[in-house]
């Protein structure tokens, strides 16, 4: 199966040196958390919040596995990019569309790494009162954590490598591949040269 | 106060420098080698071998720190570490090594910086 996947996308699949976790994987993986999700939360009517882009891919197949009412909305807030980092700190690109307070929300991220984005959010949300504010992380890197962050569900623990797919980018590429792939050295090297 | 609170300190690598930025960014408080841990002491009870962690994170009551050295010359930090973990268990530090500082670079867009680890065979000075 794995070489099928890599055959599909061909044109990329000479920057991937192989893939970690399997579309299969992935999806049996996600419907296990959406059937926790729809246990837990049931009667509480939860609002799923998550932080773009890369979550979009993650959070359509989630909601798909939650059988229960729910809402979802969206942030985006700016990462460190070379444009970002002259406005001196982190900013809310766009903000939710409604209040949270009183709610139960569910915060929804692709993937955690050192936590640093993940801990600006909560404490963002945090700070509106909601009834109740839990952690849903598919992928997590604890090795890389400098902001401990109470995880309520995750999915894999990905190894120490730069990996890419099912939302997670290069440069804003690959993120649309359907497996989790390992970049290949030269990729990343080739790239911090040019 | 924190370091990010002042003026700055003199970094003793571009990406310890790239790092306090990334820390400021995030709102995170952090310190400059506020702490030596004595490693070795001669016969006449005076330390021979210390090691300083480049960051402290008050917050998170973590030390970070980061090298930049290719693994082959990286033996000593390493024996360092192995050193502060036996005789002070209860401090928490996290190493970010060679190639997790690179992709950590490369993760929040610093090519240039993560180009500079790419060619860099040692750090300007071991801490």
């Amino acid at each position: 199966m794995t070489e099928n996947w890599l055959t599909v996308y061909k044109e990329l699949a000479p920057d991937i040196s192989g893939i970690l976790i399997t579309p299969e994987e992935l999806q049996q993986r996600v419907k296990e958390i959406g059937a926790a999700i729809s246990q837990d939360y049931a009667g509480r009517n939860p609002l799923l919040v998550g932080v773009l882009k890369g979550v979009v891919f993650f959070m359509a197949d989630l909601l798909r596995a939650i059988t229960i009412p729910v809402e979802v909305d969206f942030i985006a807030v700016s990462n460190y990019s070379t444009e970002s980092r002259q406005q001196g700190v982190v900013r809310l690109v766009k903000d939710l569309e409604s209040s949270i307070t009183d709610q139960h929300v569910l915060f929804v991220e692709d993937v955690v790494d050192t936590g640093l984005t993940l801990n600006y959010i909560l404490r963002n949300l945090r700070a509106r009162k909601p009834a109740s504010l839990e952690v849903c992380v598919l992928f997590n890197k604890p090795e890389h954590r400098l902001v401990d962050i109470p995880l309520k569900y995750t999915g894999f623990d990905l190894p120490d490598r730069f990996v890419v797919g099912y939302g997670l980018d290069y440069r804003e590429k690959y993120r649309h591949l359907p497996f989790v792939g390992s970049l290949k050295p030269q990729v990343l090297q080739g790239n911090a040269k040019g | 106060m924190s370091a990010s609170d002042c003026h700055r300190p003199e970094f003793a690598h571009p990406a310890e420098e790239a790092f306090a930025r990334i820390l400021d960014f995030y709102g995170i408080e952090w310190e400059y080698e506020p702490r030596t841990f004595p490693l070795e002491w001669d016969a006449q009870g005076n330390i021979v071998e210390a090691f300083a962690p480049d960051f402290y994170l008050a917050q998170q009551d973590l030390y970070v720190e980061l090298t930049t050295l290719r693994p082959q010359l990286s033996t000593h930090k390493n024996r360092k570490l192995r050193r502060m973990k036996e005789l002070y268990p209860e401090v928490n530090v996290k190493l970010f090594k060679r190639r997790e500082m690179r992709d950590l670079m490369t993760k929040y867009g610093l090519m240039q910086e993560a180009g500079q680890i790419q060619g860099t065979g040692a750090q300007k000075r071991e801490a």
